[in-house]
């Protein structure tokens, strides 16, 4: 049925029932309508009604399954989780008084805290530089292999799907003092160089996991072998959109191969580097795993394994002090977010495309 | 959060959303006008309480017992639901006493469910806190003031009244039966008490020499037997200049530091369970007495990275204090000639550290379902003799001393320490002293701290702890 385009839609017709001075989609159509009666364009087949409202509603509408998943475990949490912090919050107790900030003062006036902090700064300090280092070298390594690049790919992306659990279990055995693979490679290299005549020590087993200076070292290298092959992804991705033409202009000038990487590679990677950096330092924030599979309860030696998110954890499900546990939360959120803030700076700058 | 809103988590509608109770949408949705004028907004509306309802059929709610009827019955048959964390060999045995309990009761039916005790108080938790909790559960001695003081157990005294046969408080180890307590009212039916004990290395101690007059190993009773036994087995064996064969390993430092402690006549906290006691002279001698046996008499290794029970396992050392629960993993270890003992006296008191599986029921459990855990548990208690073949010691005064049970020879001998075992600090707090019990014992065995550091660190913490409100 087609609507007669030369009289304004009468209120009672709307395309599906809808009175069009109801809406302001109606409204908009009537007002539209020249006074000389010249037609106004329709869309040919319409069912009726078809405006900005219509347009925004489709929109709604494919939005909707993220919308509700995203309110349902996301937003409502966020805000929940936020009320729950401003509580005196222990799961079992019928009544929670509300407390406002006292949660965030303990919070800043707890060593713990601040010990745990520390730790996971250190943990960042290791992990991302070293990290996207190693990851960069496998990728420019992986970049011109030509012959079974998909099974060097592969195997050095497989860490990335093992869940961190099994990771950890896994190098729980091979930094076993006494008996873990590290410590007997590194004996019998010792052992080797000594037997050629080299002045070295005797080896001494390395207290991988035991002693407190060790902890967060030991984490890193594991969480390194741990993501590296993702990162390595991204970097290959990076290093594939750069065209092969500016190599080969640079090779007619005799620039070898460092000239190369400095003057072309790592300038049009930057985009790349900033992206895995920002990424890698929101993901390393949020170390939780390792020490919760290695140590959880004390967290290691001295506490030297525990991070922010554990800690936030052990007081909300191990003490189930959930009020007190939240407000750890929200600071770990608000050190984040800075951290984001300044690195989106960083990031907004667009690297410029042609060589200099 | 109000109470009204607590019993509607309660009844396990969309438990998974907490925070919108579905009865809440569906208001919503009534109240949505339905205008001709407004055709799509309820159809959005519509469209979201399906997507919901999709949502909350997918998720998997608290499960009250296969085709079970509104009061957990199918037909004639009570269901019961029954936590624990029984995950070793001890978890067969009690399948088993389940199995035979719902042969002999036809009309009960028991949905046993183990849970390892890693994660087992976390849902034990949630479950009390936001309903779903089974009719029957198990919960440590020293957990049992946490949960009793948040008013989430039910109290048995009347079930205790009623049985038949009466429960004898006499037939009951003393320490058990009190533990079950909280402030006098009876909430728990004691199952068993688990103290740690000596487990040694036959074979290292005849080698050294260490026999009784009948040419057999000799376990140390006191703390001078204990320090030369261990002298004689720490040596190295294969002539490297390093120790590598133990007189003694420190396995579980929470278990060990606590048997010391209370040797030496100290506690955590002070009796009131106000402040901290860490800091008391009996705990830094305790203390110091541990750390003197790796960095004085060097009869133990450093516990760094050092997995001491796979050591004792492999023969590697003399002798380790450790829980009966550990018994099963020794069994299975061949050709390894061990034995158990009391734990030696290494202080002034006799005393040694234990814990107690105690049988529970959550508070405001329909009458039926707790007269059906109930026989459940009488019947667990009765037939302990069979819990104990699965490693742990009966409390059931009677069962332990019957043949049947002399002839379990390693829970038997740590059985004998019955009456002088001690719990953790009994106290709703008692959990919550361990984040800094654990960390300062640690410190001093590996020597970051001294003891007298250590000791008032934790002290200072616990504390505070224990004056917040």
């Amino acid at each position: 049925m087609k609507e007669n385009p030369l009289t304004p839609l009468p209120p009672s017709r709307g395309g599906n029932g809808v009175p069009a001075t109801d809406s302001a989609t109606g409204r908009r159509e009537a007002a539209l309508v020249p006074a000389s009666g010249t037609p106004f364009p329709r869309r040919e087949g319409g069912r009726g009604v078809r405006g900005p409202w219509n347009d925004n509603l489709t929109g709604w509408l494919f939005a909707l399954p993220h919308l509700i998943l995203f309110t349902v475990f996301l937003l409502v949490p966020v805000v929940y989780g936020f009320y729950i912090s401003l509580h005196r919050w222990h799961i079992l107790t019928k009544i929670q008084p509300f407390v406002g900030f006292a949660n965030y003062q303990a919070a800043l006036a707890d060593d713990i805290f601040w010990l745990a902090l520390r730790n996971t700064l250190y943990f960042v300090v290791l992990v991302v530089p070293l990290g996207n280092l190693v990851s960069l070298l496998l990728a420019l390594g992986l970049a011109n292999v030509k012959r079974f690049s998909t099974i060097y790919k592969v195997s050095y992306y497989l860490p990335v799907v093992i869940s961190i659990a099994v990771v950890a279990v896994l190098w729980r055995w091979l930094y076993n003092t006494q008996v873990g693979l590290l410590n007997l490679y590194l004996k019998a290299a010792v052992d080797g160089l000594r037997g050629l005549g080299l002045p070295l020590a005797g080896f001494e087993p390395i207290p991988w996991l035991a002693n407190p200076s060790w902890v967060m070292p030991s984490i890193a290298l594991m969480s390194i072998w741990w993501g590296a092959g993702g990162n390595m992804v991204l970097y290959l991705a990076g290093l594939g959109a750069i065209p092969d033409d500016y190599y080969e202009a640079a090779r007619i000038d005799g620039a070898n191969g460092w000239q190369q990487f400095r003057a072309i590679t790592w300038p049009l990677l930057r985009p790349t580097v900033l992206f895995c950096l920002v990424i890698s330092v929101l993901g390393s924030f949020q170390i939780f795993g390792q020490s919760y599979v290695l140590f959880a309860p004390g967290s290691g030696p001295a506490r030297s394994g525990l991070t922010l998110a554990l800690y936030m954890y052990l007081q909300g499900f191990n003490q189930y002090e959930i009020g007190y546990g939240a407000a750890i939360a929200y600071l770990l959120f608000a050190i984040v977010l800075v951290l984001t803030a300044v690195q989106f700076r960083l990031f907004s700058k667009r690297e410029d495309y042609t060589p200099r | 959060m109000s109470t009204s809103a607590r019993e509607q988590y309660g009844q396990r509608t969309m438990s998974f959303l907490p925070f919108i109770p579905a009865s809440a949408v569906l208001r919503w949705r009534r109240q949505r006008p339905t205008t001709p004028g407004r055709p799509f907004r309820p159809r959005l509306g519509l469209a979201l309480v399906a997507l919901l309802l999709v949502l909350a059929a997918g998720c998997p709610t608290a499960r009250r017992g296969g085709d079970a009827g509104p009061n957990g019955t199918t037909g004639q048959r009570t269901v019961i639901r029954f936590w624990n964390g029984f995950t070793g060999p001890d978890g067969k045995t009690m399948e088993a006493l389940v199995r035979q309990f719902q042969k002999e009761n036809p009309d009960v039916a028991v949905e046993m469910q183990i849970i390892p005790w890693g994660t087992y108080y976390d849902k034990v938790t949630l479950a009390l806190a936001y309903g779903g909790a089974p009719d029957l559960f198990v919960v440590h001695a020293a957990r049992l003031p946490e949960f009793a003081s948040f008013d989430t157990l039910q109290p048995l005294d009347s079930l205790y009244a009623s049985s038949e046969p009466p429960v004898e408080a006499d037939d009951f180890a003393p320490v058990p039966w009190k533990a079950s307590f909280y402030q006098g009212r009876k909430l728990a039916l004691p199952l068993d008490v688990h103290p740690i004990g000596l487990y040694y290395n036959t074979r290292l101690f005849e080698e050294a020499g260490i026999v009784g007059p009948d040419g057999k190993a000799a376990p140390p009773k006191t703390w001078e037997q204990f320090l030369e036994a261990a002298q004689k087995i720490t040596k190295d064996t294969d002539g490297d200049g390093r120790t590598d064969q133990w007189g003694f390993v420190f396995t579980f430092q929470r278990t060990n530091y606590l048997t010391f402690l209370y040797q030496f006549g100290g506690s955590l906290v002070t009796p009131d369970g106000k402040r901290s006691a860490m800091d008391s002279p009996e705990s830094l001698a305790a203390a110091q007495r541990m750390r003197d046996l790796i960095y004085k008499y060097k009869v133990a290794p450093k516990p760094e990275g050092v997995d001491a029970w796979l050591a004792f396992r492999q023969g590697k050392v003399g002798m380790a204090l450790e829980g009966i629960y550990m018994l099963a993993s020794l069994e299975e270890q061949k050709g390894l000639p061990y034995a158990g003992a009391p734990a030696p006296q290494f202080g002034p008191k006799r005393a040694v550290w234990g814990g107690s599986h105690l049988l529970c029921q959550p508070k405001g459990i329909a009458p039926r379902q707790s007269e059906a855990a109930w026989r459940l548990m009488r019947y667990l208690s009765d037939h302990s003799l069979t819990w104990a073949a699965g490693g742990q010691v009966p409390t059931r005064v009677s069962i332990r001393q019957s043949p049947a049970f002399a002839r379990l020879t390693v829970p038997y001998q740590f059985g004998t320490q019955v009456d002088w075992v001690q719990y953790e600090p009994l106290t709703p707090r008692s959990n919550s002293l361990f984040q800094f019990a654990d960390p300062a014992v640690e410190a001093v065995l590996l020597d970051l701290d001294t003891p007298e550091n250590a000791m008032r660190d934790a002290s200072r913490r616990i504390n505070q702890l224990l004056s917040r409100p």
